[in-house]
């Protein structure tokens, strides 16, 4: 999938357009948010405490705290997003790790990884992953309260480790089968050393498995990170998307839009990781299926 | 043949490829009719487009690459430009095709027996203990020894020619109209092929099955095809009722084809005939006769205008100049 | 023993493979197992070419597969060039594995799809470190070429874009580019016309003239193996029937697996009616094989002593062996 030309752009269909451009804006966002916001997103607007959208230069009003929604969520993208490329990159390379080893050596070692694997993914992953914060997060200290950024790295590790049997079990799969080919076995007959085989036969064909997977984790993930925030657990301070969201919460009868925006920010972006992870998973198939 | 609308019908039927060298000309302008309950056999060189027009017919053409043009008639419907979704209603139950290489159309991670089903449970609407006593008399059917064993197997765990007739019994599982079989023998010793196309004659004969068999074991062609037609380089170069082929071929690729069989009766150690050169470049379509460059009876008029299709008899037409028996 | 005996080995300087009592089982769930070869012994001298026929599904990929070690075999020995190759390790099977190749049977999956062309057929030189980068280069061209393919037109496409015989060809090539001393083809034609399918074996011929190259021809095409081997042998669900040279089998096949297999053989004349199968009863299944001869479930001359006792192999004429009590005259 090369997206370098724009003649290329144009065998896509216009949802999937459509979704490169909202992950396309939301990237550049994160990257380059203190060239293009000067504004503290923390400043309160005394005089406009939860005034409802488009007023007073407040695209997306305020909340019951004065501060302007658009400013929090413009400045949360980046944490949000931070959150969800660290946990899927992380997550997805040692799960990938895990999956390949083990689809390709077989044995006890698979068996092994499969029982654990499955056992993880029979657990709901915001159960889970709630599970993990709570034992995480716990301070040793009881008097001492746990750090910001210490909070955003239990969260991040969480997901993580949330992550990596949703991909690994892809990897796993796709390594047994690609596997059993007779070209690795040919290799084989060549004298291709394991090594070899699996950096030069198997990882290619097996990673845009694991990728299209990756898009829709991304979603997980996000989705995931907010639910936390909903449940009190997640990134402090409204400085991701999710933790907007959690803030608006106890207003919700009085600024119900301060719902509203992350939602939507959060619902786009989940459905245009889907829509990039089917095109890829299609242009698979067709690959695979020769046809 | 009868005067019912033909089961399949392709006009002017072309496919092409894109490629990083530019247009990729696979099918051209291909004229071809099915008759319902008829066998029509497909033979040529190899890449000669033979599995592409199949593909093509059927609509299983990768959308992204691929261009067809002409038209394609299934049954009536005009499938052209039909959509992939309504393709679909017609795959399985309709049209079904039996695919060259089996290890690549089987799922290598799903058991045989759920893949053979499948088709019976989500066409036919089948339960799951009737699928599956469907599943294991089909694959009793193409002489699988075993059956039940083999349901529970992986694609890899079968040797090549038992992937081959799970192939064939996953095409015929829902009792298709019309069936494509891609080479459906290659794999197979001659006790088994007999046995096979043994049976796809009696579907044809019970069911009213029509069939395009694309091979190139002239022997199968020779015992279970109605009608022949020879491709070379893309286009349809001869077609005639069997009998009549092998009778009295007009073009001198079909000739050199025959020419090559290796025979039984010939004796060990001997070289084989072969064409000497090789198929023209399909990006770069020749202006005369596709066949010119290998052509025993080449002359300057081949090389500058391409043959038309010409009818000797009913039904028996061919491309060239210069045919054989004709005055040369 | 319950083999079929070795009768047939023979004991000659020039004997470059030789295998005795080769079993190959697969597990098959629960404590069951599938015996896909079973006891075979065979040998090939240097420059011959042996052919293998059989039904599908009798054991002829994976004998192939476990003379190469692939995986190793249950039991038996596979001795190449004075090597026992079941006893190697790792890396001396690996030092021999370029003097011993095979084309596998399905072309298309042999090929890994996100390669190009040219590097399908470069690994094998990769991986030796065959000379430099132009060296190789070279060398893949020429082996494409003498495949049939246009390595200008072919070189940088990958293998899905190719048609089921134009990746045979390719997976020829791959096979030939370390110029190894036994081959072993998996129905190396199978997918091919006529026309390209003479091509590449008269290039094997070639290739035997030239590299004095061996080869172990599996097929199941009778016309396309006289043509080419100089001895043929006749299996039926992991066990040797007979082994002959080409003119002698067909002429006079003295097992009865052999001479229904060479009776059916379809005829290109359409003229002559599509003789019905000559082989009838359902094909037995490998977990479960019949007592004594294998055959005896579908054989027209079975007796009582078939099903007690196994046949060995034993000549019936110089240098044709059979497995059978009572052969056909
Ligand atoms: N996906 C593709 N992309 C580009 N070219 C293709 C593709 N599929 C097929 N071709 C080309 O189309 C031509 C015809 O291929 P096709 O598979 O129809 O041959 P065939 O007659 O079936 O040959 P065979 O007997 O070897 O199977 C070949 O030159 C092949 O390289
Ligand atoms: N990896 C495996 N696991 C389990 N069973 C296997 C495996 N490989 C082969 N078999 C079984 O071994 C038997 C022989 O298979 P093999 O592939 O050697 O047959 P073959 O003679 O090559 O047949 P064909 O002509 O159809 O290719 C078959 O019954 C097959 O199911
Ligand atoms: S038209 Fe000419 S080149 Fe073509 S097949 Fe006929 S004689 Fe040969
Ligand atoms: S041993 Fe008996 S059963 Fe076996 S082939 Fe000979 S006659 Fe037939
Ligand atoms: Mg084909
Ligand atoms: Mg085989």
């Amino acid at each position: 999938m090369k997206l370098g030309n724009v003649k290329s752009l144009r065998k896509y269909s216009i949802p999937t357009l459509l979704s490169m451009g909202w992950l396309a804006i939301i990237g550049l966002i994160a990257v380059l948010y203190p060239l293009i916001s000067s504004s503290d997103p923390k400043a309160t607007y005394e005089n406009d405490i939860a005034v409802g959208p488009f007023t007073n230069g407040h695209l997306f009003g305020t909340d019951t705290n004065g501060y302007d929604i658009f400013q929090e969520l413009l400045h949360g993208t980046r944490l949000t997003l931070l959150v969800a490329v660290v946990a899927v990159g992380v997550g997805g390379a040692i799960g990938s790790l895990i999956g390949i080893f083990s689809g390709y050596v077989r044995g006890k070692i698979d068996a092994v990884v499969n029982v654990v694997f499955s056992a993880i993914l029979s657990i709901p992953n915001l159960v889970l992953a709630l599970g993990l914060v709570a034992v995480l997060a716990t301070a040793p200290d009881v008097n001492s309260t746990v750090s910001s950024w210490r909070q955003v790295f239990v969260v991040v590790l969480s997901l993580t480790i949330v992550i990596i049997p949703i991909l690994g079990r892809i990897a796993r799969g796709a390594t047994l089968s690609w596997s059993n080919r007779e070209f690795v076995t040919a290799a084989k007959s060549m004298g291709a050393k394991n090594s070899t085989i699996l950096w030069k036969h198997i990882v290619p064909n097996v990673l845009p498995a694991v990728m299209a997977i990756a898009f829709l984790a991304v979603g997980v993930v996000i989705v995931a990170e907010g639910s936390l925030s909903l449940l009190g657990v997640g990134i402090p301070d409204g400085n991701s998307w999710g933790a907007v969201l959690a803030a608006g919460r106890n207003d919700m009868e009085y600024t119900p839009h301060v719902m509203y925006f992350p939602i939507i920010c959060i619902a786009l972006t989940v459905i245009s990781c889907n829509q990039i992870g089917d095109v890829i998973r299609q242009s698979l198939d067709k690959r695979e299926a020769r046809i | 043949m009868s005067n019912l609308p033909p089961m399949l019908s392709l006009r002017d039927f072309s496919v092409s490829f894109d490629t990083a060298r530019g247009p990729l000309y696979a099918v051209r302008n291909v004229d071809i009719d099915v008759a319902d309950g008829e066998s029509l056999g497909i033979v040529g060189e190899s890449g000669s487009g033979k599995t592409v027009l199949s593909r093509g017919a059927m609509g299983l053409l990768p959308k992204r690459v691929a261009h067809r043009s002409g038209t394609v008639v299934y049954d009536d419907h005009d499938l052209s430009q039909a959509p992939r979704k309504e393709l679909r209603e017609y795959w399985g139950t309709g049209m079904a095709m039996i695919f060259q290489d089996p290890m690549t159309a089987l799922n290598p991670v799903r058991k045989i027996g759920s893949q053979l089903t499948e088709g019976l449970r989500i066409r036919l609407q089948m339960s799951k203990t009737d699928a599956a006593a469907r599943g294991i008399e089909l694959l009793n059917r193409v002489r699988i020894p075993d059956p039940a064993a083999v349901m529970e197997k992986y694609p890899f765990q079968l040797s090549g020619g038992m992937r081959q007739r799970v192939m064939i019994a996953i095409a015929l599982a829902c009792r298709p109209r019309l069936l494509f079989a891609d080479e459906p023998t290659t794999a197979l010793d001659v006790t088994v092929q007999a046995q096979v196309m043994q049976l796809l004659s009696e579907l044809r004969h019970e069911m009213g099955m029509s069939m395009v068999i694309v091979t190139h074991d002239l022997g199968v062609v020779a015992g279970h095809t109605d009608r022949i037609a020879v491709m070379y380089a893309g286009e349809v170069v001869e077609i005639a009722p069997t009998k009549q082929l092998f009778a009295n071929m007009q073009m001198p690729y079909t000739e050199a084809l025959m020419k090559s069989i290796p025979r039984l009766d010939t004796p060990s150690g001997q070289r084989l005939p072969v064409i000497s050169g090789r198929l023209p470049d399909p990006t770069q379509p020749e202006t005369g006769c596709s066949f010119a460059s290998r052509c025993p009876y080449v002359t300057d008029k081949c090389r500058a205008e391409a043959p038309p299709l010409v009818e000797v008899s009913p039904g028996h037409s061919y491309r060239c100049w210069f045919p054989i028996g004709g005055s040369r | 023993m319950a083999g079929s005996g070795k009768a047939h080995l023979r004991n000659s300087e020039e004997i470059i493979l030789r295998v005795e009592d080769l079993t190959m089982e697969f597990p098959a769930g629960g404590k069951k197992f599938v015996r896909a070869v079973s006891g075979i012994s065979f040998d090939i001298e240097r420059g011959e070419t042996l052919a293998i026929v059989g039904e599908s599904g009798c054991g002829k990929s994976t004998l192939g597969k476990a003379i190469l070690q692939l995986p190793k075999p249950t039991s038996g020995s596979v001795n190449f060039q004075g090597q026992e190759l079941t006893t190697l390790n790792k890396d001396a099977l690996r030092d021999i594995r370029p003097a011993m190749q095979m084309i596998f049977q399905d072309p298309v999956s042999s090929l890994d799809p996100r390669l190009s062309v040219a590097k399908i057929v470069d690994e094998p030189l990769k991986i030796w470190d065959r000379g430099d980068e132009m060296w190789r280069s070279n060398k893949v061209d020429e082996l494409l070429n003498a495949v049939g393919l246009d390595p200008a037109l072919v070189r940088d496409r990958r293998s899905y874009e190719f048609s089921g015989g134009q990746c045979q060809r390719i997976s020829i090539a791959r096979s030939l580019a370390l110029e190894p001393l036994l081959l072993i083809c998996d129905e190396p034609v199978s997918a091919l016309d006529v026309s390209v399918q003479a091509q590449i074996l008269n290039l094997l011929q070639d290739m035997k003239e030239r590299y004095g190259l061996t080869l172990i021809f599996i097929s199941h095409d009778l016309a396309v193996v006289k043509a080419v081997s100089t001895r043929i042998m006749v299996m039926y669900l992991g066990k040797v029937c007979e082994i002959s040279a080409p003119d002698e089998l067909y002429s006079r096949p003295r097992h009865h697996y052999t001479h229904a297999l060479v009776s059916s053989v379809p005829i290109p004349d359409p003229n002559v009616a599509a003789r019905r199968t000559t082989l009838e009863g359902e094909p037995p299944s490998p977990m479960d094989p019949p007592s004594g001869c294998r055959f005896r479930t579908r054989c027209p001359g079975a007796t009582d002593l078939c099903a007690q006792e196994e046949p060995q192999l034993h000549e019936v004429s110089a240098g044709h062996y059979v497995a059978c009590h009572w052969p056909r005259p």
